[in-house]
Parts: C-alpha cells; structure tokens; sequence
C-alpha cells in the first residue's frame, strides 16, 4: 500500500485539493507519447502563485504512476512548461492567456477559477456545502488527448 | 432392506451435506464477487470525498433482498456510507475489521479493501441474511425424509412381491441342496415353480444332480475296478515276493553250505555279505560286519596282500592268490578274488572265495620231511652197496682167495692150516662188518627208550669193559663230573666207548684222554651251523693226544666205512664214528672234530637238553677220575 493522501474535517482546503490532485492521476489516461519511457518522472506543475505550501510536496513525495515518479515543479510562466502531465493554474486574471499558450498540449489543467471551464480548463474545483466538488469540461479533455475515467465523470459536474 | 434403507440415508446426508458446503462456498463467493462490485463503484466518491455519492453506490444493494447492512469506510477508517441510510450505526462496526467474509450464527458478514490502481482508498462491509439458505436446506431435509419414507414403502412392497417368486422359490432350492449334501441323495429333485430365471436354476440343479448320479455311479464302478486291480497287482507282488525269498533263501543255503569262506565287498571294500563258514572262522556274526571297511573290521589286513588283491580285482581281473597265509587266523587259504559286474561292465562287488589248505600245506610239509628221509635212506643204502662192493668183499676175496690156495696145498698140512686160518679170520671180519653194519641200521630213535642217563655211570661201566686195553696201552683217562641228561642208555654207551676206543687205537704214544662237559646256548655256538639258536647244550669235549688228521678230512670221518688209515696194524670196521654220529643226532645233538696230525684230535658233542634234571650240573672237575 502507498502513502495515504489524507483529509480529515479539520483538513484545510488546499490540503484536500493537493489530495484531489495526486488522485486525478488515477482516474485519468494521458496518451503514451505524454508518458514518455517509463524512467521518465510524471510531473505535477503549479503554474503562478503556490498556495499548497508543503501539501502538495508531502502528498507526491515517493509516489509513482505506472512506473513514472512523481514530482512537482513550480512554473512562473508557460513559457517554463516543457513537459507536464498535471498542472494547476493559480494566475488570477490570466487564466484565458495561460489556457491558450497551453492548447494542444496533454495536459489536465485544474483551476479554481471560475470561468475556468468557460476558458477552455478541464477541472473546476468548486464548493457545494462546504465540500469541495469538480466540474469536468468534457471537450476540453477530449482536445487534450486525455481519457477521463467513467467513475470520475459519476461523481463530477460536467460542463456544458 | 435395512442395507438399502442405510445406503439411501447416508446418500441423502452425503447429498445434504454437500449441498450444504456448496451453498455456504456459493454466498461466501456471491458476497466477495458483490462487495467487489460495490467497492470499485466506491473509488471515486472516496478518492473525492463525495459521501453522497457513495450513499447512492451502496443504495444500489436494495435490489438484494438479503443485504441486512453495508458501509464504506475512509482510508483513514471511519465510517464513510453507510446502508439502510436509516440504520443506526451502532448495528454496524465502527471501524474496519478482519479482512474476509465470515459466517456469524445468522448473518454471512465481512470486510472488503476498495483501491484504485493500487492505492487504498477505503474499506467495505457487507452484512447478508443466511434465513434463506437455511430455509431452503430446512425444505431439503422434509423433502428427504418424504423421500425416503416412501422408498422404505416401496422396497417393502417390491421385496415382499420379490419373495413370492424369487426368493421363495431359491430357499427350496437351498433347502433340496441341503437334503442332497447331508443325506448324499442324490435321487432328490427339486420342484420347479416358474419357467423364469428361478426355473433355469432348478433345472440346472436338477440337471447337475443327475449327472452326479451319474458320475457317482462311475466312480463306484471305476473304485471297484481300481481296488480288484490292486488286489491283483498286490497277489502278483506277494508271489514274486515269495519267490524272491525263496530265491534269497536259496542263494543264501549255497553260500552257507560251503566248506570254502565266501565274502562279498562293494567298491569301497565294505562287506555286502559273509558266508556262515566265513561266520565260523572270523568268530563274529554277519551283522557286525557288514557295511564296514575290511581293515576297519580286520586291522591286520590293512597292508596285507589280501588289501592288494582285492584292489586288483575292483579293476576287473580275476586274482588268484596260492598260499596267502591269514593275518587273521594264521591259516593258509588259496584265494579267489572275483570281480561282479554290472549292466554297464563296471566292477560293483567283489565275491572273496577262501579255500582252507592249512591241512594240505602240513600234509605237504611232512610230505617233504619225509621225502628228506627217504633221500637219507638212500644215500645211506648207497653207502652200504658201497660197502658190499668194498669193504666186504674185501674178506670175500680173501676168503675165495685162501680157499683155492687151500686146495692147491690141501696135501701140505701147515700151509693149509694156515690158509684156513686166514679163511676164518677173514670170515670173523665179515661177521663183524655184518655186525656193525646191523647195529649202525638197527639205531632206534623211538623217544619211548629214552630215560634218564647219568653219564658218570655210563663212564664208569666203559671203564671197566676196557679195564684191559687202559692198562695195555698205559692210558690216562681224565674227566670231571658229567651231567645227568635223558638219552638211549645202551646209545650213549656206544657213543663214548667208540670215542674212547679210537683215541685209545690211533694212538702212538701213551694216550691221554680228556673228557670235560658244559652248558651253552646255541646262540654261542659258532662252528656248528646246524645249531638251533636259544636252545640249551650240554657240550661234552673229548680230546686225546693221538696220531690225528688232516682238518680238511673232518666231514669225511663220520662217514660209513671212511677209514682214513690204512694201517692194517690198527683195527676198525669204519663204522665206528658213523655210528657215533648217528647216535648223537638220534638224540637231536651235534658232532663235530677238530685235529691236527701226531698232536691229538677233539670231538665236540652238543646234546640238547631235554629235561632238566633234578640233578644239578656242576662244572667242576674236582672228581677227576683217573682210570688206570
């Protein structure tokens, strides 16, 4: 068994979310040529200003996804994105411009902002009663090359 | 009945037994196979904290009836979902437990991991009512019994039908069997009741018996026939028997009725058989001889002849042996050794013939004592032709001779008285050649004149019938004590007056005559090879100092008319030492001489000692006589 993501009642937000972030990897498939050879690490990227902190880095460290390590990097801007499987978009006000420098590539974008799927985005984390839920923009998965697994779409609001 | 009743319960037991496990192994499986199901639905609401949707997940169960409860726990392990949504949550546990889905007294219930690739995400637990189930096996066990109950009902019924035609009918059969085989009736039937199997069965029984009887009757015949065969065969083997005997019998009569011994011997030299003359002999039986090696029995015969001869014949010759003297009982047998072959020509027994000729032997030896004597005879009857030419016609001559000159002077008066003096001293001389010649022949050696003879006397009695010629020829007689010996008195007598005469007669000077006597043995005697060894003597010694003779002449002198001198001034028949040589050697004695010409002669005489005197010899010569 592997490190447990953990999330309690006190656990704070940005916890939850980093916990959300490592477990998009389990229910999404990326293309092969996005995986690369299997020595190749799968990176979690922060695009802007980081607000997990250490979450994030406690909840990835030692993990892996079908062989890949898992790291996270830390992007000021896309320009920096070479190679990136999961990525969280924290630029307020930029998102639209980040999200079309992105276009084309094999990556989950995750943001909270909230035209995020309006902009082309795939998962909105949005909160209903004070739990965190997700909304998936189908298309813009689809345009990623990026499969989203059935049991994920059940639990997630999905844009239309 | 009761067999099949058994078989029928335990089948149905072993059936509901086996239904029960399955069914058990069946929900167990259902409930892993469900709570799987749930819990790959669950991964998503747990991984996203969704409990709502997990409510939804668990809801689903509804569609199974035995569900009692369900509940989704975190990773962390608290309770997450839980179903019925209305449940109070202390029915269910509070946290996760053993892994596995385990039979409690009513419930199958259990925990289930839920992960998503390989991560945990939480933990499911089902909750399922086992009522059904063990309705259902309730409803198995009255339809069982049912089941049951009504084959008893009709296995009853068939077997009772059975009975009548089956059963019913194999009993008599068996009853008849019995009859047959206590009784050994075979005439008994069984009654046949149906054309069925049964039928054919009493058929065949009745068919079997018949050709019992059958058989029966010719085993009795074929009895009878073997024992009158027998009793042939045994009168044949009685007779043969019998003759045989008679024939052994008869065989062993000719063995036992001959005067020879007969023996037979295997290879190996054991005795086969011993005739009763062989019995006889031996003095011992049969029976301790018989198997038993020749030299194992007779130690003697070990390296005997006898040994030799038998070895010979093993190898097929047939072995005479002439005159095999008995190591056994000393007897001398002519011995047949006879080698018995068998079918093949290998020698397998010896037959021993032993033909006593101890008697013919002894026969033969007197044969030749006799013959011996015979041939002395004749050589002594030559001697006395020898003496009828010689001697006595030598006075014959001068008889005729003296007789003629007579009548050619029988006018001259003194011629013719001399004349016929010669005639008559000539005739006197033929007389006393006659004479001698008589005594010499007439020497008894019957062993009934010998007596006692003290020979001190016989001395004595000599020198008194030569009291006149001692004195004439002035002799010295000297001699010391002589034993007493058993002898011919008048023998002896003539012995020593001979002895004495001659040495008195051949004698130029004036004689002196000694006579001394001993004892020796004849193992010290040399100079008579005759002589029998171990055997006492009396040595008598007679020297004289007489004319003597040529040594080489000493065998001569004691022939008959061996006269050595020819001097017609010394008297003598030569006759006399003859005679002396006779006499010694009628009393089994020796005589021998030993001279040498004008110094003396010596005669040895060796007289056996017959009986000891009472008289004890002494060799002292203190009682020298001198005869005067």
């Amino acid at each position: 068994m592997m490190a447990i993501p953990a999330f309690t009642q006190k656990a704070s937000e940005y916890q939850v979310k980093a916990a959300f972030l490592f477990n998009f990897s389990k229910f999404l498939e990326w293309p092969p040529e996005a995986m690369g050879e299997p020595n190749e690490p799968f990176v979690v990227g922060v695009l802007g200003k980081d607000p997990f902190g250490s979450n994030l880095d406690e909840i990835i460290a030692g993990e892996k996804i079908m062989g890949h390590p898992m790291v996270v990097r830390r992007f000021n801007s896309t320009e920096e994105i070479d190679k990136c499987h999961i990525l969280f978009i924290h630029v307020p006000g930029k998102t639209s411009e980040a999200l079309n420098a992105l276009k084309g590539k094999s990556i989950l974008t995750v943001s909270d902002d909230e035209e995020f799927n309006a902009y082309g985005g795939i998962i909105k984390f949005y909160t209903e009663n004070e739990m965190i839920r997700l909304e998936i923009n189908i298309q813009a998965a689809k345009a990623a090359n990026l499969t989203v697994s059935s049991k994920l779409l059940r639990i997630a609001k999905i844009y239309e | 009945m009761l067999t099949s009743g058994i078989v029928l319960i335990m089948t149905c037991a072993a059936f509901f037994v086996y239904e029960y496990i399955t069914a058990r192994e069946t929900m167990r499986r259902q409930m892993s196979t469900l709570g799987q199901i749930i819990a790959t639905n669950s991964t998503a609401a747990l991984a996203f904290d969704n409990q709502q949707d997990a409510a939804e997940t668990l809801n689903a169960l509804k569609a199974e009836n035995n569900i009692r409860a369900a509940a989704l726990y975190d990773v962390n392990g608290k309770l997450f979902a839980k179903y019925p949504a209305t449940i109070p949550a202390f029915y269910i546990p509070a946290h996760p437990g053993r892994l596995g889905y385990y039979f409690t007294d009513s419930y199958l219930e259990g925990f289930q991991v839920v992960e998503q690739d390989g991560t945990l995400l939480g933990t499911i637990f089902l909750r399922t009512d086992m009522k059904d189930m063990y309705h259902r096996f309730l409803l198995y066990g009255i339809i069982a019994v049912i089941f049951i109950i009504i084959s008893f009902i009709f296995a009853w019924v068939i077997s009772k039908k059975l009975q009548r035609t089956i059963s019913t009918p194999i009993l008599q059969l068996a009853d008849t069997a019995k009859i047959v085989s206590d009784k050994q009736n075979y005439s008994v039937r069984a009654v046949k009741r149906s054309d069925d199997e049964v039928g054919l069965l009493t058929d065949a029984f009745n068919h079997m018996l018949t050709r019992i009887g059958i058989q029966n009757a010719e085993i009795t015949g074929l009895n009878q026939n073997l024992e009158n065969k027998v009793r042939d065969r045994t009168r044949e083997l009685e007779m043969a028997n019998e003759a045989l005997t008679e024939q052994t019998e008869f065989s062993r009569n000719i063995l036992d009725s001959s005067v020879d011994l007969i023996a037979v011997f295997d290879t190996d030299l054991r005795y086969v058989t011993l005739n009763k003359r062989g019995e006889e002999t031996y003095k011992i039986t049969q029976d301790k001889i018989i198997g038993r090696y020749v030299a194992d029995v007779f130690p003697q015969t070990l390296n005997s002849g006898m040994v030799d001869d038998l070895k010979r014949a093993l190898k097929g010759e047939f072995v005479r042996h002439v005159n095999y003297i008995s190591g056994v009982t000393k007897r001398h047998y002519e011995n047949f050794y006879i080698p018995l072959k068998d079918r093949d020509g290998n020698v397998n027994r010896i037959v021993t013939i032993a033909h006593d000729i101890t008697d013919i032997m002894q026969a033969n030896e007197k044969l030749q004592a006799l013959n011996a004597e015979l041939e002395k005879s004749n050589r002594e009857l030559e001697q006395f032709a020898y003496v009828a030419s010689h001697d006595l016609q030598e006075p014959l001559r001068k008889i005729q001779t003296f007789t003629e000159l007579s009548e050619r002077y029988i006018d001259n008066p003194d011629a013719l008285k001399r004349y016929l003096e010669k005639v008559g001293s000539s005739a006197q001389r033929m007389t006393e050649l006659i004479k001698a010649v008589l005594n010499y022949s007439r020497l008894s050696k019957s062993e009934n004149d010998f007596v006692e003879v003290d020979l001190n006397n016989t001395l004595r009695s000599i020198f008194v019938d030569l009291e006149l010629l001692i004195h004439e020829k002035e002799a010295v007689i000297n001699h010391n004590n002589l034993p007493v010996t058993y002898g011919i008195p008048l023998q002896l007598h003539q012995l020593f007056i001979n002895l004495i005469t001659n040495s008195l007669k051949f004698n130029e000077r004036k004689p002196v005559i000694n006579i001394t006597s001993e004892y020796v043995n004849g193992n010290d005697v040399n100079d008579v090879p005759e002589i029998i060894k171990h055997r006492d003597y009396i040595k008598i010694t007679f020297s004289d100092n007489g004319i003597g003779f040529d040594q080489k002449f000493a065998d001569k002198v004691f022939s008959i008319f061996q006269r050595l001198h020819a001097d017609k001034r010394i008297e003598g028949t030569g006759i006399g030492l003859a005679v002396c040589k006779k006499i010694v050697e009628n009393h089994q004695g020796f005589i021998t001489v030993k001279s040498e010409p004008k110094i003396g002669t010596t005669f040895f005489i060796y007289l056996p000692v017959l009986h000891m005197s009472s008289t004890q010899f002494t060799k002292t010569s203190s009682t020298n006589t001198q005869a005067v």
